[in-house]
């Protein structure tokens, strides 16, 4: 979910943001990412509006300031928990 | 779009309320147009690269319920302690309670003890699958309705952990209370049979009534066992204390009203009726009555410190 948050701070698409996922190295399915995003609109951390400019429309979303703004706490705790980690191990 | 596609939205669509489902559909068309797209570009046949993008989707019945937030359970991990908690407190008690009442119901009437025993198995097997149905229907509803579900009954807290039972002596109470009534059991049937006097009124012993004893016997033992191995709370007290009730009364009133002890052997063994009529009474009455309290005190004893 943090890297939905974190990558749709540019507005992006459903296809689009599923490969970028993946190219990023993120394992994810198409069918809990789509129902995903649209559960994070229903929340209020995405926004989504519908581009009829190209060929086909497509559905945009974008991350709202309640999504930045939940992004970043997500981000800081991943840090705190990173630190865990790395003091755990070198500790060991 | 062709027909494949237009089938999955389709299936897709049917679990989903209708003001999302435009939305939903055009979407979906959307990203499979673009799953599809990406694999044709790669020099794929197009009707194969349909195929495999709807096959990375999935079930389309998983997919809706994911949209529609649907679980995908039928009681969740969150309900499911509650469940199997009332589920058993009420088969250990019901239904033990429905199979003597049952055949007590069924020596009233006529019949063979054979055929009664078995009307009043079957009746308190219906019984059994009537709770386990509609508590676990009543429960899969509670799951799906997020008012009632998120209601929290009560957080676990370690004064409700039940006293550690001394299992030494539960054991020895299971095996002393299940010898105790087999060998009366028994030493009742053999003397009636064997015997030279016959104790019981032969009126009553052929009519098949006392089989009810038998059958009193029988969940006493079952009521052993399950306090033994399931674990027994005031609800399983509650129940004991009823067929003690039950039992006491039933035995006071084939006792006094002189239909139990045969007179013959009353005039052989050359006691006074009275005394004897008496003496069974008080007896069964202080039976059931140390039956009842024991099972509250070991009850209560497991509960609380």
């Amino acid at each position: 979910m943090l890297a939905c948050l974190l990558i749709l701070r540019r507005p992006g698409y459903g296809y689009a943001l599923l490969e970028t996922l993946e190219s990023c190295g993120f394992a994810v399915d198409a069918n809990t990412l789509y129902p995903l995003l649209r559960r994070l609109e229903k929340q209020g951390l995405l926004t989504a509006e519908w581009n009829t400019d190209e060929s086909r429309p497509r559905k945009y979303y974008v991350t709202s300031p309640d999504g930045v703004a939940l992004a970043d706490i997500l981000s800081r705790d991943w840090d705190e928990l990173n630190t865990a980690f790395t003091k755990l191990r070198d500790d060991a | 779009m062709t027909t494949l596609t237009d089938r999955y939205v389709a299936e897709v669509l049917r679990g989903i309320p209708d003001r999302q489902r435009d939305d939903i559909a055009r979407e979906l068309r959307s990203s499979i147009a673009d799953a599809v797209e990406v694999r044709v570009r790669t020099d794929e046949d197009a009707a194969k690269a349909e195929v495999e993008a709807l096959a990375a989707l999935g079930d389309p019945a998983r997919l809706s319920a994911e949209y529609a937030g649907r679980p995908l359970h039928l009681i969740g991990p969150g309900l499911y302690l509650s469940y199997t908690r009332l589920l058993k407190t009420l088969l250990t008690t019901a239904v033990p309670l429905v199979f003597v009442g049952a055949s007590a119901a069924g020596f009233a009437g006529s019949g063979t003890a054979g055929r009664v025993l078995w009307d009043a198995a079957g009746t308190a097997l219906t019984v059994a699958m009537h709770v386990a149905f509609w508590v676990t229907l009543v429960f899969a509803a509670v799951q799906r309705m997020p008012s009632a579900r998120d209601r929290r009954p009560g957080r676990w807290d370690p004064a409700m952990l039940p006293e550690l039972p001394a299992r030494r002596i539960d054991r020895a109470s299971l095996i002393g209370g299940t010898s105790v009534a087999t060998v009366l059991i028994c030493l009742l049937v053999l003397v009636q049979l064997y015997g030279p006097v016959p104790v019981i009124s032969p009126g009553l012993w052929e009519s098949g009534w006392l089989y009810l004893a038998v059958v009193f016997a029988a969940v006493r033992i079952g009521f052993d066992l399950v306090g033994y191995y399931l674990g027994w709370g005031v609800p399983q007290a509650v129940a004991n204390a009823v067929m003690g009730l039950a039992f006491a009364v039933l035995g006071v009133w084939v006792t006094a009203g002189g239909l139990l002890l045969n007179d013959a052997f009353l005039t052989a063994m050359g006691w006074p009726e009275g005394v004897v009529v008496w003496t069974v009474v008080i007896a069964v009455v202080l039976m059931a009555l140390n039956d009842s309290v024991n099972g509250f005190v070991r009850a209560l004893r497991r509960r609380t410190a």
